[in-house]
């Protein structure tokens, strides 16, 4: 209970503060309320604004309603958020955009990417798949597993769509890739923490990532098209015909291209990645 | 930059790479090291590549780049983006093509990064060895170019 209590208090602090601006009547002074050890259900609140996650809604009512204004707590920084105006996120949801990818046959894999997404279990699942295990349905039951997959995320998690993706390009190996960016429209609405009667509906729009990885051979003529493991020479080639100034490129082994060789041993982030044999 | 996601996995690893922060407790306990993250290589660097970054003004590198198309006479540039700066190159590159009225096109290409981290030993008197240690971040490279085929 106590420790609970203890741990988060500097938390809090941020988020009264954050809390206070646009409210001035609601002023909380959550730090005495903490000190009566009463709510150790203030961090969930906590969490609950800063990542918007739809849980328990009610407790920042509970919370911040009783009690008392109290003078005003040091200048408030510039409020951040949304989520830390008294506003929280009920729900989320994507615009259906269309398949970046037209001409794609039904039946592929398509592994959403989310913010909290595991990658072991992402590649977990998506090797399994791809490597033909036996016992998991799909079209394929000659062993060879599926032949192209899709891997999208938007927002937050588009560093871990391309981590997947490349660790999956590593792993199986001469894997043709086809990578899209475009904008994802994503509809929130929001919440008044006070009332809880307003609402607010919001339209954002997303950076996302859609990448398509193929065992069979794609269009290396479309925009974004990558051929099986050439990281250097994709670069060298748009690259030639490019610039007027093909300055130094004396690294030819160097940067991008130095890894492939030492790729297995050194599995920075793929480490967590084993898929589950 | 970094990955601050992954430090927790270290035990079910593979080799002696892990990622930032946390010293993993298995390997290494006994002394304390500092770490030092290297600065990641780069490709060499024409007119027309950008590395975006996390520390400059989102504005400066998108009006940079802006202007790279438009007053410098590129056809096409590189837009960099290594780990969390992805998200920035992206947005950069979307933000390039949005504006362009559909004249600009995107070609984007992913691949991994190598990245080595130094590890000093915080006390001189316990000896330890300064150590390297590698590990992979995922980077991006967006290619932003006028389609028509006149090449030069």
């Amino acid at each position: 209970m106590f420790r609970g209590c203890g741990v988060v208090s500097g938390q809090n602090q941020y988020l009264i503060r954050e809390a206070v601006r646009p409210h001035p009547g609601l002023e909380v002074n959550r730090p005495i309320h903490m000190e009566n050890g009463v709510t150790p259900g203030t961090c969930s609140v906590y969490q609950d604004q800063t990542y918007s996650n739809a849980g328990q809604p009610a407790v920042v009512n509970n919370v911040s309603s009783p009690l008392k204004p109290t003078p005003p707590l040091p200048a408030p920084p510039p409020a951040l958020k949304l989520g830390q105006e008294g506003f929280k996120k009920v729900c989320r949801t994507e615009e259906d955009s269309p398949c970046p990818f037209p001409g794609l046959a039904s039946g592929v894999l398509e592994m959403r990417v989310k913010e909290g997404s595991k990658i072991r279990n992402l590649m977990g699942f998506a090797m399994a798949r791809m490597q033909g295990e036996k016992g998991v349905s799909g079209g394929d039951v000659s062993g060879g597993g599926l032949r192209q997959v899709v891997f999208t995320g938007s927002g937050r998690a588009v560093t871990k769509t391309i981590t997947c993706a490349e660790i999956m390009k590593r792993k199986v190996g001469s894997l043709h890739q086809l990578t899209k960016l475009r904008y994802k429209v994503v509809k929130e609405v929001w919440e008044s923490s006070e009332g809880g009667t307003s609402e607010m509906t919001v339209h954002r729009t997303v950076p996302s990532i859609s990448i398509l990885l193929s065992k069979d051979p794609l269009d290396p003529q479309e925009p974004g098209y990558q051929p099986p493991e050439t990281l250097s020479a994709l670069w060298e080639e748009g690259v030639e015909s490019a610039s007027q100034a093909a300055c130094k490129r004396p690294l030819g082994p160097l940067p991008y291209s130095s890894f492939p060789h030492c790729k297995r041993v050194c599995l920075g982030e793929g480490v967590s990645v084993h898929p589950p044999h | 930059m970094t990955e601050p996601r992954s430090p927790g996995m270290s035990s079910i690893q593979t080799g002696p790479v892990h990622t930032d922060s946390t010293p993993p407790a298995v390997e290494m306990d006994p002394v304390e090291y500092t770490l030092r993250k290297r600065l990641p290589r780069k490709l060499p660097k024409r007119r027309n590549d950008v590395y975006v970054n996390m520390k400059t003004d989102f504005r400066a590198q998108l009006a940079r780049c802006q202007k790279l198309l438009e007053g410098g006479g590129h056809r096409e540039i590189c837009v960099h983006g290594l780990g969390l700066a992805i998200n920035r190159a992206i947005n950069i590159a979307l933000q390039l093509q949005a504006s362009s009225q559909g004249a600009l096109q995107l070609a984007a290409n992913t691949s991994t990064v190598e990245l080595v981290d130094d590890l000093e030993p915080e006390d001189p008197d316990e000896a330890g060895e300064p150590m390297t240690r590698t590990r992979n971040n995922s980077a991006i490279h967006i290619k932003v170019f006028y389609p028509d085929p006149q090449g030069p």
